[in-house]
């Protein structure tokens, strides 16, 4: 190109010279001689300037955009209630208390209350009549849980002790120290989220795609919570979605390889695009975030999609079957696997993700995946409340010190199921609807996590034994317990739960910018992957109860809008968010009918106002 | 605590009516893609005589200075309104090589 068009001035300096004679065409000819160099200087230049963009294009290889978003939240949760519970073996408590009884009291029917006859003395150590110093101990032991921690156990709690007096209490039953209920409030909870993307062309049909996340809470950076809920676990399929710090985590990466030998086959491999799917991309404000729907997945998946793009043989919009597999838990590298075999298999997940038709207007998607031998549960961190201080898994005391603690999966507690049809269509005038229906199917095996959080979908309760009642100064009592070794789980543990959930909602052209409305509902057994879901509460859409919000967005420019809104959170059943330990009626918990480990929420407003920038 | 919510909430009402001074009118995308297929396809599809565009063919600045100039054959454009033009302008836009795409793979 330069050098035609060098060629071209050349041949214009040369072709007027011959035709002019008069001085005007001279002074004419000179004139236009200074401007084809100076025109010929310019392009020299010109073609510096685009060499080096041409170069910088070249070797800047990726392209980088993101958003930021500042986003302030207001809480009220009403009627938190914790009320926790030992599985307690009061047969073997009866028998316990009967003996200290025969030790301790000369006339056993005199118990309860001072005796009349007096007590037996005291043993003392014969070696020669085999009495140990360990039996003067018990001696001691039981004269204690007789005179004090038993009365102080019965005053405080008085329904039990009458209970187990008569005999009511059944053989292995759940002890509580009673329920508290209370309301909380935090008027504002400030969160920053910045997303870069990233993109590269490889080849002429081979791409990489990728995201890193930084999603934080104002004034914490340590990237571990006390866990109180399952969005309290820091994770890998969920460090998008959980406030983890200052730290940017690899959200996305992963390649496309399309078109592969010239057919409309494609490969993809890598950490997923599987979050902020259809329909939920709506209230974030964006396109189409990830692939699969929404609705039953919103996680960060490492794996593999094939797929194949049926357009063109069947003339349907965007008609794409897809192929995904995952793995979403490694069972033996980076667990101590030398030390000793680990009894878990690795998890995996695979299934098909389909777009029936896509003409950016109107999408009906399918999923449906299978999720093979789910593990107790995902690596990650967490502050537990608990510690477990004689190592036998089960806890026995506070975690005071906030040690933090690495889990991993121990059991393989069974199958899952996953299905969505999602319907979303965009009107003319720009007014959007959607219809999404979800299901879960779990298939619990016999496995449970021993620590006492339960099966898939049921409980497996650690049998405690009453070892002692500590009587504190003010009064109250710290039983001490030991686990018996065995569980008891709950009824019909083996059987088949099926979850569902409806999805539905609008968005329309509002002044300034656009309203929406959506509701969806859990049922009982709703057991979506969708952790990653980055509400503060947790995710909205693995709530096991109702949810409605309303939200307005304000468009400031094609790059930036400001979005106004509420969530109101009605918890039918505990567990939200968690496949592991049996949901519960929160009524029911709130009554001291069922136990939960973890504190149970019933109603949360969520009212927020954020803004984001695209860049 | 109840001040600094109080605050918040007055902030993101200023952010509001800022929003309302700043905020552009467009097209409509939806109705802009229906009269890209209908009237510029003829000509732009593959293989079409004016030569293949797509959205994606620009960037968002450039689709936008090409319906400032108008550099066109105007008797292609004589069927189309301006509001008409402004539909399909704001389509282009909307779906130009440096928009938003959606993040799925393939």
């Amino acid at each position: 190109m330069t050098r035609f068009l060098n060629l071209f001035l050349a041949g214009l300096l040369l072709l007027p010279a011959a035709g002019l004679a008069a001085d005007s065409e001279e002074a004419m000819m000179q004139q236009l001689q200074k401007q084809i160099q100076d025109l010929s200087e310019e392009l020299d230049e010109l073609n510096d300037r685009l060499n080096k963009t041409e170069r910088h294009s070249a070797l800047d290889r990726i392209e980088f955009t993101g958003d930021l978003r500042q986003k302030v939240d207001s809480l009220k949760l009403d009627d938190v209630t914790v009320n926790q519970g030992f599985m307690v073996d009061f047969q073997q408590l009866g028998q316990d208390v009967n003996n200290a009884v025969m030790a301790v009291y000369a006339n056993p029917m005199e118990f309860p209350g001072p005796p009349a006859s007096g007590f037996n003395p005291p043993p003392a150590t014969d070696p020669n009549a085999g009495i140990t110093q360990a039996d003067v101990d018990n001696y001691w032991d039981a004269y204690s849980l007789l005179t004090e921690g038993f009365p102080a156990m019965a005053a405080q709690f008085p329904e039990f002790a009458q209970a187990f007096a008569m005999g009511q209490l059944p053989a292995k039953g759940f002890f509580g120290t009673g329920v508290q209920k209370s309301d909380h409030e935090n008027e504002v909870l400030y969160t920053s989220r910045l997303r870069l993307n990233m993109a590269a062309k490889i080849y002429e049909n081979m791409k990489f795609s990728g995201r890193l996340t930084m999603y934080k809470n104002w004034g914490d950076s340590t990237g571990v919570k006390v866990f109180d809920s399952f969005d309290s676990f820091t994770m890998d399929g969920t460090n998008s979605g959980n406030t983890t710090g200052d730290l940017l985590h690899v959200e996305r990466a992963y390649f496309d390889w399309s078109d592969i030998g010239g057919s409309n086959f494609y490969l993809s491999i890598g950490r997923r695009p599987s979050t902020y799917g259809y329909p939920t991309n709506l209230r974030e404000n964006e396109l189409r975030g990830g692939t699969p729907s929404g609705h039953v997945v919103n996680f960060n998946f490492d794996g593999i999609t094939a797929g194949y793009h049926l357009e063109d043989a069947t003339g349907i919009p965007g008609f794409t079957a897809r192929f995904c597999y995952g793995q979403g838990f490694e069972a033996e590298y980076g667990n101590g696997s030398l030390f000793a075999e680990p009894d878990v298999k690795d998890t995996h997940l695979g299934g098909f993700n389909i777009d029936l038709y896509n003409d950016g207007y109107t999408v009906l998607q399918t999923t449906i995946f299978r999720a093979w031998d789910i593990a107790d549960s995902f690596k990650g961190l967490a502050v537990m409340p608990f510690a477990d201080h004689d190592g036998d898994g089960i806890p026995d005391d506070m975690n005071n010190n906030a040690y933090i603690s690495r889990f991993q999966g121990q059991a393989d507690i069974g199958d899952m199921y996953l299905g969505s049809l999602t319907f979303i269509r965009e009107e003319m005038s720009g007014f959007t609807w959607f219809g999404s229906l979800g299901w879960t199917r779990t298939k619990p095996s016999a496995a449970f996590n021993p620590m006492g959080l339960g099966g898939l979908l049921y409980d497996a309760s650690p049998v405690m034994r009453l070892t002692a009642i500590n009587v504190n100064d003010d009064g109250t009592v710290s039983p001490e317990f030991e686990h018996t070794g065995d569980y008891v789980k709950s009824d019909d543990w083996d059987k088949d739960r099926d979850g569902w959930s409806v999805y539905v909602g609008f968005q329309t052209p509002a002044p300034l910018g656009k309203f929406g409305l959506e509701y969806n509902y859990g049922s009982e057994f709703w057991s979506p992957f969708t952790q990653a879901q980055d509400d503060v509460m947790g995710s909205k859409l693995a709530t096991r109860g109702h949810v409605g919000e309303a939200y307005y967005i304000f468009e400031i420019n094609p790059r930036a809008f400001i979005k106004v809104g509420a969530l109101y959170y009605d918890y039918e059943y505990t567990g939200s968010g968690s496949p592991v330990g049996r949901p519960k009626k929160v009524e029911d918990v709130q009554d001291g009918k069922e136990f939960s480990l973890l504190p149970v929420l019933d109603k949360v407003w969520d009212l927020n106002a954020s803004v984001t920038m695209k860049f | 605590m109840k001040k600094t919510l109080k605050s918040v909430l007055a902030l993101a009402l200023v952010l509001v009516f800022a929003a309302s001074v700043l905020a552009a009118e467009g097209g409509n995308p939806r109705k802009g893609k229906y009269l890209y297929k209908k009237n510029c396809k003829i000509c732009h599809g593959s293989g079409g005589e004016g030569g293949e565009l797509t959205p994606m063919s620009k960037t968002m600045a450039q689709w936008d200075r090409f319906f400032e100039k108008m550099d066109h054959d105007p008797a292609a454009m004589e069927s189309l309104s301006e509001q008409d033009l402004k539909d399909i302008n704001q389509f282009l836009f909307d779906f130009a090589a440096d928009s938003d795409q959606p993040a799925t793979c393939g």
